[in-house]
């Protein structure tokens, strides 16, 4: 089966070879088939491929290589190795309980209606401010972490039904009581405590 | 009206070379590349197109 990829790149070809004929011919547009031509070379084939490319970046924005390709961070990509079953981003990763080439997105989208467009307006945010703007430091979230994000996954999952999460199940699904910031589960990234950390090394 | 298709289908070709060339990386700065770079000569050429259909007075070739 052919790469999704490869076909963007031939459907690109494809729209410059048809631009060239226009390019090379103009006088082809004398006719009314040129005509036609014309209009889907310089118009419908365009606005395709362009939106093509484009689906094709923002489904890629959605990958951990993405994410940690601004070097601001990098920090935060080490930080899903450390080798302590307490850091919180770490274990998922680590044990696949969230994709491992979409674990930044996965936890850092909003599930609600319009959650996944908001994040990556967020993205294009922060792009803007990495390379315009001073980026803060240390970064923090825009808002505090929703409980929501955590309960989307384990919201019914035997393993979080213990006496203790049901006791506060309420608390936490209003958001009262925080998953992260409680003392329960509050080593997130921990970037400024990375000198100290030890790493697991993936064997592959 | 054939210099402003010609210049249109430069514009687009350009377009489709930043497209191209924006895919082959993963990064942000691609991303940000293809949205601004290539925007912008998408969205010229399409206007510019769009500009000479409505400009030429006549449909058929200047003389």
């Amino acid at each position: 089966m052919i790469n999704p990829e490869t076909l963007v790149f031939v459907l690109i070809g494809a729209s410059i070879l048809l631009a060239l004929v226009v390019v090379i011919r103009p006088s082809i547009t004398a006719s009314r088939e040129g005509k036609v031509i014309a209009f889907l070379a310089l118009f419908i084939v365009p606005v395709v491929t362009a939106g093509v490319g484009a689906s094709e970046h923002i489904e890629r924005s959605e990958q951990t290589q993405f994410c940690l390709s601004c070097h601001i961070m990098e920090p935060y990509g080490k930080s899903l190795y450390v080798d302590d079953p307490a850091h919180i981003p770490a274990a998922h990763f680590q044990n696949h309980r969230i994709p491992a080439d979409q674990a930044c997105y996965t936890c850092h989208t909003d599930y609600a209606m319009f959650g996944t467009m908001r994040a990556k307006l967020e993205g294009l945010h922060h792009v803007y401010v990495y390379w315009f703007g001073t980026p803060m430091s240390p970064i923090r979230l825009y808002h505090p972490y929703n409980n929501r994000e955590c309960l989307h996954c384990h919201a019914g999952a035997r393993s979080f039904e213990s006496a203790t999460h049901m006791a506060m199940m309420n608390d936490l699904k209003t958001n009262k009581l925080s998953c992260t910031t409680s003392g329960c589960h509050d080593t997130i990234h921990s970037v400024d405590k990375l000198g100290e950390a030890k790493f697991w090394k993936p064997l592959e | 009206m054939l210099n402003k298709l010609r210049i249109s289908g430069v514009l687009l070709v350009f377009g489709f070379v930043v497209e191209a060339l924006s895919l082959c990386w993963n990064t942000a700065l691609s991303f940000m590349s293809f949205v601004v770079i290539g925007g912008l000569f998408f969205g010229s050429g399409i206007l510019l197109f769009l500009y000479s259909l409505v400009a030429s007075k006549d449909s058929t070739l200047e003389s």
